[in-house]
């Protein structure tokens, strides 16, 4: 059985990731801050902070322990904060950065050991459009997305030799907690700048997930796909 | 639960996993690995990559024997005069040092 890691399970698209690949069949190892919210046979959770280090190489220690190799991985967990640069704490931007950022990197570092060995090894981010469209507003979102960006492209280079690919994808706005306060006016207005102007929808960002990890799309590294038409 | 290891032990240890990493490697100077094989750096024969393989290697091995989780290349490593990585002396060291800590 194929073994995908997901962090962020708890809702939203990490959720409907989690129950696309145990309705494929595959262990899903997902993660949160807080408890599960899948029950499935085939689905173990760890209450786990993705930006705690410790925290991570226990969990990743424990997967090796319980199931060895890891095949996917995605590393959806994000937060995201609406505010005027000048209105910023720099509490939230350490907040965002920390889980963003670091936690990727985390998960990239400590699943990568794990899927040396794994047949088609997978890795795939999660950016969003805000950075390509300057989104006002989302600076230091989009800031620490354009970091994970540049941490894709650069791991796609050096995890090749281990036949990991790591690409990225970036959805648009799905309506999920992520954009809950938004003024329906400023989503309209967003929606607009894509080349096809609606919310996207889990199904979307499964497709992109699914193109990225198919056994065909092993000569695809470093790549940011997306979604909405935006460029 | 956490073993700690003699010095004995964890050089036991490091030698059977550069011994693997050589067979996976094809490397034919650390075939029969010793406490003074060079590994990475001055007249090492690990490339980056090799090393990397090694490191990862050695948590695994560490966690499954004496059930400790190590970082092997944490600031301390990167930031030592002398890299724990030269030989298997020193790569044993830096790993008893980081299962007492």
């Amino acid at each position: 059985m194929k073994q995908i890691v997901i962090t962020g399970t708890r809702k939203g698209i990490g959720r409907s990731l989690a129950e696309h690949y145990l309705a494929l069949g595959w262990g899903v190892i997902g993660c949160s801050r807080g408890e599960p919210s899948i029950e499935h046979a085939q689905y173990r959770h760890y209450s786990v902070d993705v930006s705690d280090e410790v925290a991570v190489i226990e969990m990743a220690r424990d997967v090796k322990r319980q199931f060895g190799e890891v095949d996917v991985l995605l590393n959806n967990a994000g937060i995201a904060s609406m505010n005027h640069c000048l209105l910023t704490p720099g509490s939230t931007v350490n907040s965002i950065l920390q889980t963003n950022v670091v936690g990727t990197f985390l998960f990239c570092r400590e699943f990568a050991k794990l899927m040396r060995k794994a047949e088609q090894p997978r890795i795939v981010n999660f950016t969003t459009v805000a950075h390509p469209l300057n989104l006002e507003g989302e600076a230091i979102y989009a800031a620490s997305k354009a970091a994970v960006e540049s941490l894709t492209r650069i791991m796609a280079r050096e995890l090749a030799e281990l036949g990991i690919t790591v690409n990225a994808v970036g959805p648009t706005p799905v309506l999920t907690d992520l954009i809950k306060g938004v003024s329906s006016e400023k989503m309209d207005a967003l929606l607009a700048r894509q080349a096809i102007p609606r919310y996207g929808k889990p199904e979307d960002v499964i497709n992109a997930v699914d193109f990225f990890i198919r056994p065909e799309s092993d000569f695809i590294t470093g790549q940011v796909l997306y979604l909405g038409g935006v460029t | 639960m956490l073993i700690m290891p003699t010095s004995e032990e964890v050089e036991t240890l490091v030698i059977e996993s550069v011994r693997l990493l050589a067979e996976d490697f094809d490397l034919a100077a650390l075939q029969q690995p010793n406490s003074a094989s060079a590994l990475y750096g001055n007249e090492g024969v690990l490339d980056s990559m090799a090393l990397v393989n090694l490191i990862a290697d050695i948590e695994d091995a560490v966690s499954e024997k004496f059930g400790a989780s190590i970082t092997l290349a944490d600031e301390k490593a990167m930031s030592a005069r002398q890299s724990p990585f030269l030989n298997v002396k020193t790569l044993s060291q830096a790993v008893l040092e980081r299962i007492g800590s």
